[in-house]
């Protein structure tokens, strides 16, 4: 049997491009309108927030490729900032070793692991729609942080706890380092293991994939634990940033970011690519920080910057609608 | 027939209501009062109006979380708009050019889903972003307690008013009426109207719907006009009961919402759901709020305690599916052949 | 009597230059049982698109009831009497009975609001006209599909239908429901009302059409009386060419080998019970019998989708619990699902993940890498095995044909190596030729040693491809033949019959 190679990714590929494509355009456009934006400080600043969103926007993309989606991500990210926080203030209040931040990342990865979990056990074991589980595990999650901390914002972490954030090795932010390091990790996983294999299949068709011998409950499972851990490295370099840790920070706008960030970069049931997140990310970044750069001493530019994300996915909406021709809905 | 009534999701519900409602009696007695139930219905008021909204576009298959800001923007819009012009009249002027607005936002979102075959959820999303930043960059970003002369006393307009042992006066607000004529408008139009049952229709089944001959689009665009309206009314109601307008209104309640029109019956894929349903939803989560005031659990683990409650009840479907699938094989295969 | 309701003249469609329809004219008269037969791409697809106004021709009319159209849009279609009865029925789900019947009448009236009263009327009158008695107001997906199949003539008797068309009607159906089925067709027919059957089963077309049109590669190729025609013709000209369905052909499992599969007094409360057979290498057992029989039930049981509760199941010789896919897998047991669109097949991913995803687990490296080399090297042997055709194993598998797609999903299983394999009804909806290649296939199989479990509705191909059959009936077996012993005739008169048939 002929067996040629006839590249169907193409069009898989296309939409890198495009976005590749928008991003260097904003570039341009930002960097010509202001001098200042390509200079090395800017960059620098956009470096440093920039991985949250990115990390949390992985944590989102993989379960929106197994048909499902998880409203849960920025409560787990405080959750475990809140819970490693209290953990140090008990604990280790003076201390300025080490041992801050292996309890910093310790337990904020076992929160992310037991969040996960629950998620998963909803949505896989119980069959509760995603949807619906995890906007109730949002609430859970808040409302343990808001209980332990009656509303209040944990801060007077030690000094050390900052360093994650603040970090610069070879010149590079450690935050945006962990941030490239969990991409490649998750491209891995996706692309190359059985797991993302598996997850794929299971996105695509999960009668199938029961039938195909695919434990399906047991990938839901993974894929909800690999969600509440990413979502909880996030929680450690938001906490290492702002050296607080608090249930309100970011809320439902973090979770509309990474939603609109998946769709941007084309994440469906049983597909989606780490490097079109990647890129988008970049994007929703150079956004931020270039209208906010145009329109500083503008009063409420922030806001400005929000109607331009609502605008702008609409646009993209209308374009894929275009090029991709007339989906039938 | 009374097998159906009892199969149903709104009998589950009502179930629920009356069941909390005695436990919470029991622990708390001043619970059984008149000026509870006033209580509770006038919480429920506003978002009963907009869960009403919301709940066509659940039976019509999809999920919009958008709609709490068409409430801000035209409730926030009209109010900034009506200020500069010095307006110093009743409310009537207020929510015929909120409703206005309304209307017109929801329609924009009901022509892009239409036009370029958008998922509906994907779209609100981006509206409810845009809107919100639209209106605290082109608006206003600040509360504002400025009413005019017409509409201060609104918010104390008691239909009835009872003397209560505990609370001293307690009164059912007229807006209540809003909320039952609406209710009944819904429900009229979901049961009695071709339209309605095309809701229905696309939410069971959208190909055969579209091959029926119905027309979707059309049909969308009634449903988003009406979320957008109702929002606006409810955006307006809620401002003049709490006296003050502001920019982010609801903005994190949407999912309350959608939660009550869930807890009420509808079904997240659609084509099921009632208006007398979700009014039950909406009132299910005020007594849960108030169970957990009342039986002494701090504030501060409230929202703990209505996430597993949520956790609770969205899991009840999933179980019930899993028992059926045994109960399916309670019947013993028969002896003769 | 004898008037003619539709004629099509001439009609010619080309999609993306390839013909569907070349030069075709078909009449149909008056009360007339109309038979369309032929393979997957034949065209009869494209024709009853074409009538129902779905499609418009490049060339040649469309005469109903006397009127012409070279453009015939579907309401105007519908307007001359024309009905088309999909597989999913056209109804919905979450209404009622009463409200799925009156619906398209209500949508044509133009009117707003909606009566009940008038509605429960119609609908009443409606299920009267073909004796029928379903609750009206019970909710359609509560419904079994042969009721569901019923509601669908219903409503289209009801929009005063003067053609139903019934596209492959019997695939959900037992043969009991067929048989009612047909009574309801020759009611239609008493009425006046004619019927345009799509069917790929030879068997029942010659049962139940008075006149049978035959199409290949786009052109009609034969339009005749259906008393004139024999299946072994039809299969003639619906493939061009003789196909040999020699039933002597089966090769005889080795009767000294141990059993692959041993199942003792299994049951699952509800379903089946006290079911035992035996199932030896290079055999093909057949399992068969109504809907309802419990059959299915028993495969899943065996594949460990919906576990048995009592009984014991003993895989070559060793007794085994079986309570999860994994189990079945373990002890080298595949099932190939009925619905393969729905429970086989991924369509967006491509044809060579399609065949390895059962292995997947195996085409690893030392750290849990997949090697994509030997991966694409395993579904090229495959595809070419089993003869899936297809220029590239990186395209969809929705690219591919019904009958390629089943070899897809076949694929998929035999790839895993299993010692013992569950066929679920494997040649639904798959064309004729197709279909022998299929049987050839898995005779082919037990002639390796693999011992084969075949469900299946379709008696040809049961006589054709099984060494014994056991019937099922409300969850027991009654009966366990060797093919030597049973004919079709009898085989048929069981699945039908209320009193056990003894030998």
């Amino acid at each position: 049997m002929n067996t040629t190679n006839l590249k169907p990714k193409v069009r898989f590929e296309m939409q890198t491009l495009l976005l590749a494509g928008i991003l260097v355009f904003l570039l341009l456009f930002f960097g010509l309108n202001d001098q200042g934006f390509l200079a090395g400080r800017s960059i620098s600043s956009m470096a440093i927030q920039l991985p949250e969103i990115g990390i949390l926007s992985l944590a989102m993309m993989i379960t929106v490729m197994i048909g499902g989606i998880n409203l849960s991500i920025n409560a787990t990210a405080n959750l475990a900032a809140v819970l490693s926080g209290l953990f140090i203030l008990r604990f280790m209040p003076e201390s300025q070793g080490p041992m801050v931040i292996v309890a910093m990342v310790g337990i904020s990865l076992l929160i992310g692991v037991i969040t996960g979990a629950i998620n998963g056990f909803l949505v896989g074991y119980v069959g509760v729609p995603s949807i619906l589980a995890t906007l109730a595990t949002m609430s859970i999650f808040t409302g343990i942080g808001v209980g332990l901390t009656k509303g209040q914002t944990v801060t007077g972490f030690p000094e050390v706890v900052g360093s994650v954030a603040s970090l610069s090795p070879l010149g590079i932010p450690m935050p945006f380092l962990v941030f490239v390091g969990i991409t490649v990790i998750a491209y891995i996983l996706l692309g190359r293991t059985t797991f993302g294999f598996k997850t794929r299949m299971l996105g695509t068709n999960p009668v199938a994939s029961k039938f195909s011998g695919i434990n399906n409950k047991a990938v839901i499972m993974q894929i909800f634990i690999f969600s509440g851990v990413l979502s909880s490295i996030a929680g450690v370099l938001i906490m290492s940033r702002t050296m607080s840790a608090s249930n309100a920070y970011g809320t439902a706008t973090y979770v509309m970011l990474t939603i609109l960030i998946g769709v941007l970069a084309g994440v469906v049931s049983g597909k989606g690519s780490v490097l079109n997140i990647f890129i988008t990310v970049f994007i929703l970044q150079v956004i931020s920080t270039g209208s906010h750069m145009l329109l500083a001493g503008v009063r409420g530019s922030s806001f400005f910057k929000d109607f331009a994300w609502g605008v702008l996915l609409i646009i993209i909406f209308i374009i894929n609608y275009f090029t991709h021709g007339r989906r039938k809905e | 027939m009374l097998k159906k009534i009892v199969k149903s999701s709104e009998f589950v519900t009502f179930t629920i209501i009356v069941l909390l409602s005695l436990i919470i009696g029991i622990i708390n007695p001043a619970f059984f009062s008149l000026a509870t139930v006033f209580d509770v219905l006038r919480a429920s008021i506003v978002v009963s109006i907009m869960a009403f909204g919301l709940l066509l576009v659940i039976i019509a298959g999809g999920i919009d979380i958008s709609f709490v800001a068409f409430a801000a923007l035209a409730s926030y819009g009209t109010h900034m708009f009506l200020l500069s012009r010095g307006y110093n009249g009743g409310i009537f002027l207020y929510y015929a050019i909120a409703c206005v607005i309304g209307l017109g936002a929801g329609l924009l979102s009901g022509l892009i889903v239409t036009r370029f075959n958008l998922p509906i959820f994907d779209v609100s999303l981006a509206m409810m972003t845009m809107w919100y930043g639209f209106i605290r960059f082109f608006i206003g970003s600040t509360k504002n307690f400025k009413l005019p002369e017409g509409a201060v006393g609104y918010y104390s307009r008691f239909l009835v008013t009872v003397r209560d042992p505990f609370v001293g006066e307690a009164g059912l607000h007229f807006s209540i009426l809003y909320v039952l004529i609406i209710g009944v408008l819904i429900h009229c139009l979901l049961k009695y109207t071709t339209l309605g049952r095309g809701i229905y229709a696309m939410g069971g089944n959208r190909e055969v719907a579209i091959r029926s001959g119905f027309n979707i689009k059309g049909t969308l665009l009634v449903v988003f006009g009406i979320l957008g309206v109702l929002s606006a009314f409810a955006g307006v109601t809620h401002s003049f009961l709490s006296r003050h307008f502001e920019p982010t209104l609801f903005m994190t309640q949407n999912l309350d919402v959608i939660a009550a029109v869930i807890l009420g019956g509808a079904s997240v894929t659609g084509g099921k759901g009632s208006v007398l349903g979700t009014f039950m939803g909406v009132i299910l989560i005020q007594l849960i709020n108030r169970a957990m005031v009342l039986t002494g659990i701090t504030v501060e683990w409230q929202q703990l305690m209505i996430g597993l409650v949520l956790a609770f009840f969205i899991s009840i479907p999933a179980i019930r599916d899993l028992i059926n699938k045994r109960a399916s094989r309670a019947v013993e295969v028969p002896e003769e052949i | 009597m004898t008037n003619e309701i539709l004629r099509v003249e001439n009609v010619s469609k080309a999609f993306a230059g390839v013909k569907a329809l070349d030069q075709v004219s078909l009449t149909v008269q008056e009360g007339e049982i109309l038979c369309l037969v032929g393979e997957n791409g034949s065209g009869k697809s494209t024709m009853i698109k074409i009538i129902s106004g779905v499609y418009h021709p490049d060339q040649g009319d469309i005469i109903i009831n006397g009127h012409s159209y070279k453009q015939l849009t579907p309401i105007e279609s519908m307007r001359e009497g024309v009905q088309v009865i999909y597989q999913d029925f056209s109804l919905f789900p979450n209404l009622s009975v009463a409200e799925n019947l009156v619906i398209n009448e209500q949508l044509s009236s133009g009117r707003r609001l909606v009566n009940w009263k008038e509605t429960y009327k119609t609908a009443e009158r409606g299920l009267e006209e073909i004796h029928v008695s379903i609750p009206l107001d019970a909710m359609v997906s509560e419904l079994s599909t042969a009721d569901r199949q019923l509601i669908a003539v219903t409503k289209a008797i009801l929009a005063e239908a003067r053609i139903i068309i019934m596209d492959e009607p019997t695939t959900a159906l037992t043969q009991k429901e067929i048989q009612s089925l047909f009574e309801v067709i020759n009611n239609l027919k008493a009425k006046g009302i004619s019927t345009i059957f799509v069917s790929h089963k030879l068997n029942e077309v010659t049962e139940i059409a008075d006149r049978t049109v035959i199409f290949r590669n786009g052109r009609k190729v034969m339009d005749q009386d259906a008393k004139n025609l024999d299946i072994k013709t039809m299969e003639f000209y619906m493939t061009g060419h003789e196909l040999d369905l020699d039933n002597s052909q089966l090769a005889q499992p080795d009767q000294q080998a141990a059993p692959l599969l041993e199942v003792e007094k299994l049951g699952l409360r509800g379903k089946f019970k006290d079911v035992s057979f035996q199932l030896r290498p290079g055999e093909v057992l057949g399992i068969t019998g109504l809907l309802g029989s419990g059959r299915t039930e028993l495969a899943l049981a065996l594949f460990g989708e919906t576990p048995a509760d009592s009984g014991t199941i003993r895989v070559e010789g060793r007794e085994v619990t079986i309570r999860s896919i994994q189990d079945a897998m373990r002890n080298r047991i595949g099932y190939v699902p009925e619905d393969r669109i729905l429970e086989g097949l991924f369509l967006q991913q491509t044809i060579s993940d399609n065949i390895i995803v059962r292995i997947i687990d195996q085409m690893v490296n030392k750290i849990h890498l997949i090697r994509a080399g030997a991966s694409k090297k395993v579904s090229d042997e495959w595809i070419g095995r089993l003869e899936v055709k297809t220029p590239s194993g990186e395209l969809p598998a929705k690219s591919l044909s019904g009958g390629n797609q089943q070899r897809l999903v076949l694929a998929k299983w035999l790839a895993s190596d299993p010692r013992i394999l569950i066929l679920n009804s494997p040649t639904v909806g798959v064309d004729v030729g197709s279909k022998a290649s299929i049987h050839e296939l898995i005779r082919n199989l037990a002639s390796q040693g693999m011992g084969i479990l075949l469900i299946s509705d379709d008696i040809p191909e049961l006589m054709q491809t099984c060494n014994r059959l056991i019937l099922m009936r409300r969850g027991r077996t009654f009966g366990v033949f060797d093919r030597e012993d049973i004919t079709e005739e009898q085989l048929n008169q069981e699945m039908v019959a209320d009193r056990v048939f003894s030998i």
